[in-house]
C-alpha cells in the first residue's frame, strides 16, 4: 500500500491553503499563521514501486508547479516511511511549528476521486486491479491548541457525518 | 461550396459541447459531437474532420485537477492522431476546460514539442469564479498575431469566465519572453477601456494576465473565456454586439470554419 502526497513547489502559491486561512480566521480562530494544502490519495492492490511512481509523476502531479512524496504504508499502522521524494528537500517537511490534519471518507462513503484515478491509471497503461482513496492534507503553522484544531477540522474541513479527520 | 465538418470531442463531464456545437452551426459548419471512446476505436476517422473542438465542462469531475486526466487519456490513446492533426495546420480549439487540456497534454503552446511546459493552476482568489470579463486583443499590439481564430475583432472585447483554475503559469521566465516574441498571447484580461484590470476582471492571477495563446502557426487557440456563450448579443449582459445581432464570440467561429474552407 503506497500513499502519494502532492506538495505545492516552494515559490507557488498555495491557493487553496490561503483560502482555507480565510475560513478560519472566519471562525473567529486568530493564532493559525499559515495553511499549506496538499492531497493525498492511497493506492492498494497488487503493484510496484515503479508503477506507482509513474502514477505519481504522470497523473497526480502538475510538473510546473508540485513535487510528489511517496510513501510505503502497512494497512494498520500510520507511521510512515519516506520513500521517495521529487525534488523536495526532508527537510522542506519537518517544521515543529505545525500541525496537521487529514481528512478522508469515511469506509463505505464513495470517494468519486478514487473512482476517476481507477479509470486514469488504467490509461496509463497500468492494468492491474487496485484500490484507491483519495484525501486532503492541512498544514497549520502556529501554536495551536488541540481543541483548536478539532473545532477546525469538525466545523471547516471536514463534513463528520461522511468524512473522518486524522489530527495530529 | 464545401461543408465545413467540426469534431467536437466529448467525454464524462463535458458539458458546453451543445452550445459549442451551436456556435459553429451558426457560422455555417456541420458539427459532430464524438465521444473519446468513440474515436479511440477508430482513430483514424478524426482526419475526417476540417476543424476539432475540445470544449468547455468538468472532465472526470475536475478530479486530480482540472483536464488532468483526459489529458492523459488523450496523449496516451490517441497522441500520434492529435499530434499529427495539429501539425496539420488544421484549427483545433480548447475552450476552458478544453484550454486546460490542450495545455496538460502539452499541444500548446507547441504541439511539435508535444510536452507540458506550463499549466493552469487554481486562481489566486481560491475559489470559483464566474462572471463577464474584458480581454484586450493583442493582435492590435505590434506585430499582428498569427492567430487563425480572432482576426477582425476590436481592440477589447467582452466574455464570460467560468472556472476555478484559470491561472496560466510556467516556471521559467523564458517561456513568457518566447510567448511574446512569437506573438502567441492572444487575449490579456483587462478593463473595460484596455488597459489594468482590478479584481474581479482578473481573478486567476494569471502570469501577464493572460487569458488565451496560440501556437506560432497559429491553428491551435486556447482560452479560458467561453465565446460559445456570446454568439448573439441577446447573451450579453447589456445586450452589446455588432449588427445589433451578434456577439464577439461568433467571430472567433466564424474565423476559423473561413479558414477551413480556403
Amino acid at each position: 500500500m503506497f500513499e502519494i502526497e502532492i506538495l505545492t513547489k516552494k515559490g507557488f502559491k498555495n491557493s487553496r491553503g490561503e483560502h482555507v486561512l480565510s475560513d478560519i480566521c472566519g471562525l473567529g480562530i486568530e493564532n493559525v499563521t499559515k495553511v499549506e494544502y496538499s492531497s493525498l490519495y492511497i493506492i492498494d492492490g497488487d503493484i510496484s514501486f515503479a508503477e506507482t511512481e509513474t502514477i505519481a509523476s504522470d497523473l497526480l502531479t502538475d510538473k510546473i508547479t508540485e513535487n510528489y512524496v511517496i510513501r510505503q504504508r502497512d494497512a494498520e499502522c500510520l507511521s510512515e516511511v519516506i520513500s521517495k521524494f521529487s525534488d523536495v528537500k526532508e527537510a522542506d517537511m519537518i517544521n515543529p511549528n505545525f500541525s496537521v490534519i487529514e481528512v478522508w471518507y469515511k469506509d463505505g462513503v464513495t470517494d468519486i476521486v478514487s473512482e476517476s484515478l481507477i479509470k486514469a491509471v488504467k490509461d496509463l497503461g497500468i492494468a492491474k486491479e487496485i484500490k484507491a482513496k483519495a484525501g486532503h492534507k492541512y498544514y497549520l503553522y502556529g501554536e495551536i491548541f488541540r481543541v483548536t484544531l478539532d473545532t477546525i477540522a469538525t466545523k471547516l474541513l471536514a463534513n463528520v457525518l461522511i468524512q473522518e479527520c486524522k489530527v495530529y | 461550396m464545401k461543408k465545413i465538418k467540426v469534431l467536437i470531442l466529448r467525454t464524462a463531464g463535458t458539458n458546453c459541447d451543445y452550445e459549442t456545437q451551436s456556435a459553429f452551426e451558426l457560422c455555417g459548419a456541420v458539427v459532430e459531437r464524438v465521444h473519446i471512446n468513440t474515436l479511440v476505436e477508430e482513430k483514424d476517422k478524426i482526419f475526417e474532420y476540417d476543424i476539432l473542438t475540445f470544449p468547455g465542462g468538468f472532465t472526470y469531475g475536475d478530479d486530480v485537477a482540472s483536464g488532468k486526466i483526459l489529458s492523459n487519456e488523450i496523449k496516451n490513446k490517441l497522441g500520434y492522431e492529435v499530434k499529427k492533426y495539429a501539425l496539420s495546420g488544421r484549427p483545433i480549439i480548447g475552450i476552458c476546460n478544453g484550454f486546460q487540456v490542450l495545455v496538460k497534454m502539452g499541444l500548446l503552446p507547441d504541439p511539435e514539442l508535444f510536452k507540458q511546459i506550463s499549466t493552469l493552476s487554481y486562481n489566486d482568489s481560491g475559489r470559483f469564479e464566474c462572471c463577464w470579463v474584458y480581454l484586450k486583443t493583442e493582435k492590435k499590439i505590434g506585430s499582428e498575431s498569427s492567430c487563425i481564430w480572432t482576426k477582425n475583432l476590436p481592440d477589447v472585447i467582452s466574455l464570460p469566465v467560468a472556472h476555478g483554475e484559470g491561472k496560466f503559469i510556467s516556471e521559467s521566465k523564458d517561456f513568457f519572453e518566447d510567448l511574446n516574441k512569437n506573438n502567441q498571447i492572444v487575449f490579456r484580461y483587462s478593463s473595460k477601456d484596455g488597459g489594468e484590470p482590478e479584481y474581479p476582471l482578473v481573478s486567476n492571477g494569471s502570469t501577464e494576465r493572460i487569458a488565451g495563446i496560440c501556437n506560432k502557426k497559429g491553428n491551435i487557440f486556447g482560452l479560458m473565456p467561453h465565446p460559445e456563450r456570446y454568439v448573439f448579443a441577446l447573451q450579453h449582459p447589456a445586450k452589446e454586439g455588432f449588427n445589433s445581432k451578434y456577439g464577439w464570440g461568433k467571430v472567433i467561429f466564424q474565423n476559423a470554419v473561413d479558414f477551413a474552407g480556403q
